[in-house]
């Protein structure tokens, strides 16, 4: 019977006994076109004294010469040169798909907790609303926001653009974009999750997944077949009482567009799926140590990976292993191995 | 017990210019704050925990004129040897307190992080002589594992003076014998971004320990550094050849 | 913490099912992983450090003091400290109380008694650096690893000081100390209290802080020497309103505490015995 395993802390590479080499020994890495350091640097540390580079983020510029402002690697595109810090919060990039949980509830405005420096912002005008895309927001609409969202809420949205500080502000006017249900959330740092074309996947198993930018992680059961029409109009039974008690009439006036007004009222909705299996439910809890084994192990958290690990991870019967270090570093290792034998490591 | 005999030994057995072990780690709670680092210096053992940048708990409001950078110190009962309590409103503390933030705030590029708060705890665990150091590193080594934009480190130590000896790096006994002062340094410039003197001590000595005390701070430095690089350098493997 | 609507229903219809399908997909009666050390404190007679993996943490000391039995309402004083919080809060005094209720009654107070008229008195000082869920459990394990790991000089005046006026004197010799606690004698081992969640017809082990925040109700029971002992208390584990706990709950909770209870002991006895070269790294 696993009841509890206990680790002794370890402080990791300090196996090989050289830690005593002086700096001076090491020999600096020089990055061949630029004669720039793919080394860490560390703050303080001179990054060029070239007055030809524009100075990005985690660089500060003095006497003519560009220092390093954290630790963290050196990044140049083009001429732009900026030290990536290697850890830190989550720097919100246009584009970027994230998940965010409601913190407050303003006037015509969200703030949205999505882990970075500060609350990003949705605007009561950027989400779609019952009644229609093309709907004009009015003023009862202010007054129902919680109805909406509310304190506690996790959804998926787009950063739509960036405010002067570096604060996000954010979309939902999308079908892929709203309210979370169905699933587990998990966070992970979001230096793990790599950018890319597509954050929301399926996985095997019926299940769905959305890698937030952010380093949030949202794990569903995959319900998007089952959306027929019946299905869709006793679940908008349900949202009505759970949105609004008894008396509001769900998008008043607009009965023109029926079949718009339903899906709509549906996006908002707390009910999850009356029937998730048990099966799922397993299977989610499995993909979410899987998940947290990579990030255990620091590697960069990618739809293949996932899947890889969830394989690896079946050598286990009993998924509640899985959240014993050693085990986490035995996935971890099995993702790192395959991939260096399918020859893309 | 003689804090300095005649053959030159301290009574720990470490000679005039010598620093008790220094050990310390960055990243040691990376599930509970946004950077976190522990340091030794000898038997004086501390935590640091950073949160932060993150959005202040009082926005909305008009920003007020107070920092946006805040440290706590928590002293357990176990720390001393009488079990004293500390108030978290202790007068000493607090002192020390707003020593750090001035210091740190001068060191954070704070313009970097308009309208957030950074918010630094320090647990001390055990201590015997150089706290204030021991939480100047601490800090320094914790901000940078949260990722924060500083211009340099500030490494810190205190040098005492006996006769006309100064003697680098006090444990308690000695910072109890010894007039002593606590410095801090700003990288690896001569530059003295924190200065604690509360004891009396004569003009002509004062070059002298400045002197030591910054040769000492570069070496907590240096071995600071080690370790940043150290961890830094294994991160970045793991990222670029997966 | 917060959670959203469909989140708490979908951890509640997990936890409900038979067996449970807890987040993390643990049996019910499964501790998270801990992180653990001992004897690093160097002014302390025992310490210990706990993490669980959600980040939550404590450090726990123990002193001793030769005091005279008879000025003493009490041999073992219990203080716990919460990194910035208030030192007089609800929530402190619960825990302590907690505590107290098990350690003041279920430790083996002979083992304190020094001569016919002095004893050691043991101050026990917790220290949470942070912590997610209720952090009875982890404070209990903490407690235990420092008490096992906690040395005494060796008493080298006599034992029978009843008519003699003199105080007792110690062997200055650190190599020749004793344990409070010698590992061959299990018979008198610490206590141990475990949370117990309860949701539904389910009772789980050491909830985690989302599973807290779903649970109907909570019980602490009492562990020492393979045997259920008081105290065993409900408790509210989240804000919301509780549901009553049934004899059937608390049957379930005692036997799967009884059966867990020997393997964490187990468990952590071998830490205490790895750490036996004193004074190792914290971190």
């Amino acid at each position: 019977m696993d009841v509890i395993s206990i680790i002794r802390p370890k402080v990791t590479g300090y196996d090989e006994e050289d830690s005593d080499v002086e700096m001076s020994d090491v020999e600096v890495n020089l990055d061949k076109d630029s004669g720039l350091k793919t080394d860490v640097v560390t703050p303080g540390e001179l990054v060029t004294d070239d007055p030809i580079w524009m100075r990005g983020h985690g660089t500060y510029f003095l006497n003519e010469k560009t220092y390093s402002a954290v630790a963290g690697s050196i990044l140049k595109v083009n001429r732009l040169l900026s030290v990536i810090p290697l850890r830190g919060r989550y720097q919100p990039e246009t584009g970027d798909h994230i998940i965010g949980r409601i913190k407050e509830v303003g006037h015509k405005r969200w703030k949205v907790d999505i882990g970075g420096k500060q609350d990003a912002v949705l605007m009561l005008g950027s989400v779609n609303l019952p009644g229609g895309v093309l709907r004009r927001k009015s003023e009862s609409d202010e007054l129902q926001m919680r109805n909406f969202l509310k304190e506690g809420d996790l959804l998926n949205a787009e950063v739509q653009s960036l405010f002067q500080d570096g604060a996000a502000s954010l979309h939902t006017r999308s079908l892929k974009y709203g309210k979370l249900r169905n699933g587990y959330f998990v966070k992970v740092p979001s230096s793990l999750i790599v950018r890319s074309k597509n954050h929301s996947h399926q996985l095997p198993g019926n299940i769905s997944i959305i890698l937030g930018v952010n380093g949030y992680i949202w794990i569903s059961k995959n319900v998007s077949s089952n959306f027929d029409s019946t299905n869709s109009k006793t679940n908008k039974h349900e949202a009505k009482l759970v949105n609004h008690g008894k008396e509001y009439n769900p998008g008043q006036g607009t009965l023109s567009i029926p079949k718009l007004e339903e899906s709509s009222w549906e996006i908002y909705s707390d009910k999850n799926d009356p029937d998730i299996s048990e099966s799922i439910r397993s299977t989610i809890a499995r993909y979410v140590n899987c998940i947290k084994c990579l990030s255990h192990c620091e590697i960069g958290i990618t739809e293949q990976r996932i899947v890889t690990a969830y394989e690896a991870s079946m050598a286990y019967e009993n998924a509640g292993s899985l959240i014993d270090v050693e085990v986490m570093e035995n996935i971890g290792s099995d993702v790192i191995n395959g991939e260096k034998m399918r020859g893309n490591g | 017990m003689e804090v300095y005999s005649p053959e030159g030994l301290r009574a720990d057995g470490r000679r005039w210019n010598e620093v008790r072990n220094f050990k310390c780690h960055i990243n040691t709670h990376q599930n509970s704050s946004d950077g976190s680092s522990y340091v030794e210096m000898g038997n004086t053992k501390v935590v640091c925990l950073v949160s932060g940048p993150m959005e202040s708990p009082s926005s909305g409001r008009k920003p007020n004129s107070s920092s946006n950078l805040t440290v706590s110190i928590s002293m357990p009962s176990f720390v001393s040897n009488s079990r004293k309590k500390f108030k978290k409103n202790d007068k000493r503390i607090q002192e020390l307190c707003i020593f750090l933030v001035k210091t740190f705030e001068q060191i954070v590029i704070m313009k970097n992080y308009p309208r957030t708060i950074i918010s630094i705890s320090i647990v001390v665990l055990s201590q015997d002589g150089g706290l204030l150091p021991s939480c100047v590193n601490a800090i320094t080594l914790a901000l940078i594992d949260a990722g924060i934009s500083m211009y340099d480190y500030v490494s810190s130590i205190n040098v005492g003076l006996y006769d006309t000896t100064p003697l680098l790096d006090l444990n308690h006994l000695e910072e109890n014998d010894l007039s002593f002062l606590t410095l801090g340094v700003v990288g690896k410039s001569e530059k003295i971004s924190l200065l604690l003197l509360e004891d009396k001590l004569s003009l002509d000595n004062l070059e002298k320990l400045l002197a030591i005390g910054i040769v000492g701070c570069h070496r907590i430095r240096d071995i600071m550094d080690q370790e940043i690089r150290r961890h830094g350098n294994l991160r970045l493997s793991k990222i670029t050849n997966k | 913490m917060i959670l959203s609507p469909a989140e708490r229903s979908y951890l509640y219809d997990s936890l409900s099912v038979q067996p449970p399908v807890r987040p993390d997909a643990r049996s019910a009666h499964q501790f998270r992983p801990i992180e653990a050390s001992c004897s690093f404190l160097p002014n302390s007679n025992g310490s210990s450090r706990v993490r669980l993996s959600d980040g939550g943490e404590a450090i726990v000391s123990v002193k001793t003091q030769v005091v005279l039995t008879k000025n003493e309402s009490s041999l073992i004083s219990i203080d716990v400290d919460i990194n910035k919080e208030r030192d007089d809060s609800n929530f402190i005094k619960n825990l302590i109380s907690s505590l107290e209720s098990i350690l003041l009654k279920k430790f083996p107070i002979e083992k304190l008694k020094l001569t016919e008229r002095y004893s050691f008195k043991v101050y026990i000082d917790c220290f949470i650096l942070s912590h997610n869920s209720y952090p009875l459990g982890l404070l209990s394990l903490c407690i235990y690893l420092a008490l096992k790991s906690t040395r005494l000089p060796l008493l080298t005046s006599t034992v029978n000081d009843r008519e003699i006026e003199e105080q007792p004197t110690f062997n200055d010799d650190w190599e020749a100390s004793k344990k409070l606690f010698e590992p061959s004698e299990h018979q008198d081992d610490p206590p141990l209290l475990f949370v117990v969640g309860i949701i539904g017809n389910n009772v789980f082990i050491d909830p985690s802080n989302e599973e807290e925040e779903v649970s109907e109700n909570g019980l602490i029971v009492g562990f020492a020497n393979g045997e259920i002992v008081p105290p065993v208390q409900s408790t509210n584990l989240s804000n919301r309103d509780s549901k009553g706990i049934s004899p059937k709950h608390i049957l379930k909770a005692y036997s799967m505490v009884r059966n867990c209870g020997k393997e964490v002991v187990k468990a952590l006895n071998t830490v205490v015995s790895s750490d036996d070269d004193v004074f190792t790294s914290i971190y």
